[in-house]
């Protein structure tokens, strides 16, 4: 392993095992983004929601499973800002590479203090409480400074749009994340898939 | 009856016939012609003529009904951020807003020409992958060069997101008769509620995962083997022809709207 590899601790080579858990994880989160959307949409925000449900779930994904997790949230938000609301390439690509750099940068913090995703020790937990917010301003950062770049959104809704994805993928990925890695994280243990078994 | 994607679309449907390359062409087409173009006039005489087709083309247009909750969210969120962020320069001032930015008359056709884009890609999108079965994705793709490993990943994401709403719907009709109610509350008590769908989707999902892997490696399948395929796809010459005059317009399209302004939004640049 060199590179990427060597930091998220895992093989990037293609094989059956990943294909799964990209496909699964994408077909799970994309029916997920679309009733996100329309539970809390943002006025004035293209595909934005105020409670990012498919957030938790990649997150979690990608912390069992690596990127291949984050991969999978990344085709789920493109497919359904891109389908199912039919905005612009730019908005598609834009927004679903922010949901593919959220949960990686997510994975990196995890990876680099060395916390565990079961989150049983109070370190594991500051580190979850610190890791998702930074994600989240990352993902927001990116995505609106994209947009305003290209005109899709104004100065006003830069502020909102940023503080919008700051607290609604936090919101989302601690209240949906939390009970799914606490309860969960010893039954997917026994997949051969988690990235976690060579620690 | 043919099964696609999403629906049953009928077997003489010409659209249902169509070669998988040239269906996946068109999608990417329409999409980004929708992105090029900003003449509202433009915008508008494709969008007509695309929900003229529906029926030729034996594609029943109550599919586009099921995605006018999702309209209505996109049009209030193109409308508002336009509206109250924007200094779009016009003939008139409407309405000056306190914190700088103002509504003028062509502030309001801009924001009518997005509307209109985002409808042309959702009516355009709704008619072809109503038609787009999942070989259609796996051939179409691999036709196209992409390798293997990501048509046959795209595809299980399709499949896989009709599969889980089908879940979702279980469990959630399961929740609600051990007595959850998802209609009361305030707005962030119900996606709360809907948060605690997330445990039996989880499980379900990781289930799938595994026996997915074990099938798949059962079956002994190699992602980067030299394979053979079950369907054999030949292109037409009349499909080879469709597929040059689809590039062409889409290069046609790009040379338009730099060399003209015949694509633009009347009023560009805006100062």
């Amino acid at each position: 392993m060199d590179g990427m590899d060597k930091v998220l601790g895992e093989s990037m080579e293609v094989n059956v095992r990943q294909v799964a858990i990209t496909g699964v994880t994408a077909g799970l989160c994309l029916p997920l983004a679309l009733f996100a959307i329309i539970l809390i949409p943002i006025p004035g925000l293209p595909a934005a929601s105020g409670f990012w449900i498919p957030a938790g779930f990649y997150f979690v994904m990608t912390l069992w499973f690596g990127i291949w997790g984050a991969l999978g949230g990344h085709i789920a938000t493109t497919i359904a800002m891109g389908y199912f609301f039919g905005y612009t390439l730019h908005v598609w690509l834009d927004g679903g590479i922010g949901d593919l750099l959220a949960p990686l940068v997510c994975l990196l913090v995890f990876k680099l203090t060395k916390a565990s995703p079961e989150l049983k020790t109070k370190r594991d937990k500051i580190v979850w409480a610190i890791a998702v917010p930074l994600s989240s301003l990352v993902c927001g950062l990116w995505v609106h400074t994209i947009h305003l770049l290209f005109g899709t959104i104004t100065w006003p809704f830069w502020y909102i749009g940023v503080l919008t994805y700051f607290i609604g993928d936090s919101l989302a990925v601690f209240t949906v994340g939390t009970p799914l890695l606490k309860s969960l994280t010893d039954y997917v243990k026994q997949s051969p898939m988690y990235v976690w078994h060579q620690r | 009856m043919v099964k696609t994607f999403f629906l049953h679309i009928e077997d003489n449907s010409p659209l249902i016939k169509l070669h998988p390359v040239l269906k996946i062409l068109l999608l990417i087409v329409i999409n980004i012609e929708a992105w090029i173009i900003e003449s509202p006039l433009i915008l508008l005489i494709v969008l007509t003529v695309m929900i003229l087709s529906f029926k030729p083309l034996k594609v029943p247009l109550s599919r586009i009904a099921r995605f006018l909750l999702f309209a209505v969210m996109i049009v209030q969120a193109i409308a508002f951020s336009y509206l109250l962020g924007s200094t779009i320069p016009g003939n008139i001032v409407l309405l000056k807003l306190p914190w700088g930015t103002y509504v003028s008359d062509m502030t309001l056709l801009y924001a009518f020409t997005m509307i209109l884009r985002f409808l042309t890609m959702l009516v355009g999108s709704t008619l072809i992958l109503a038609v787009m079965r999942d070989v259609d994705i796996t051939y179409g793709l691999i036709s196209m060069k992409v390798p293997f490993s990501i048509a046959f990943t795209i595809s299980l994401a399709f499949r896989m997101a009709s599969i889980f709403l089908e879940d979702y719907f279980k469990v959630r009709d399961s929740m609600a008769l051990r007595g959850t109610n998802f209609s009361s509350g305030s707005i962030f008590e119900k996606a709360n509620k809907y948060s605690r769908l997330a445990v039996p989707l989880m499980v379900l999902g990781v289930r799938r995962m595994m026996e997915l892997t074990y099938i798949l490696e059962a079956k002994g399948l190699g992602l980067r083997k030299k394979r053979t395929y079950l369907y054999q796809f030949p292109l037409k010459a009349s499909e080879k022809l469709a597929i040059v005059v689809l590039t062409s317009l889409m290069c046609l399209s790009i040379v338009a709207k730099v060399s003209s302004r015949l694509l633009s939004f009347p009023g560009w640049p805006f100062v």
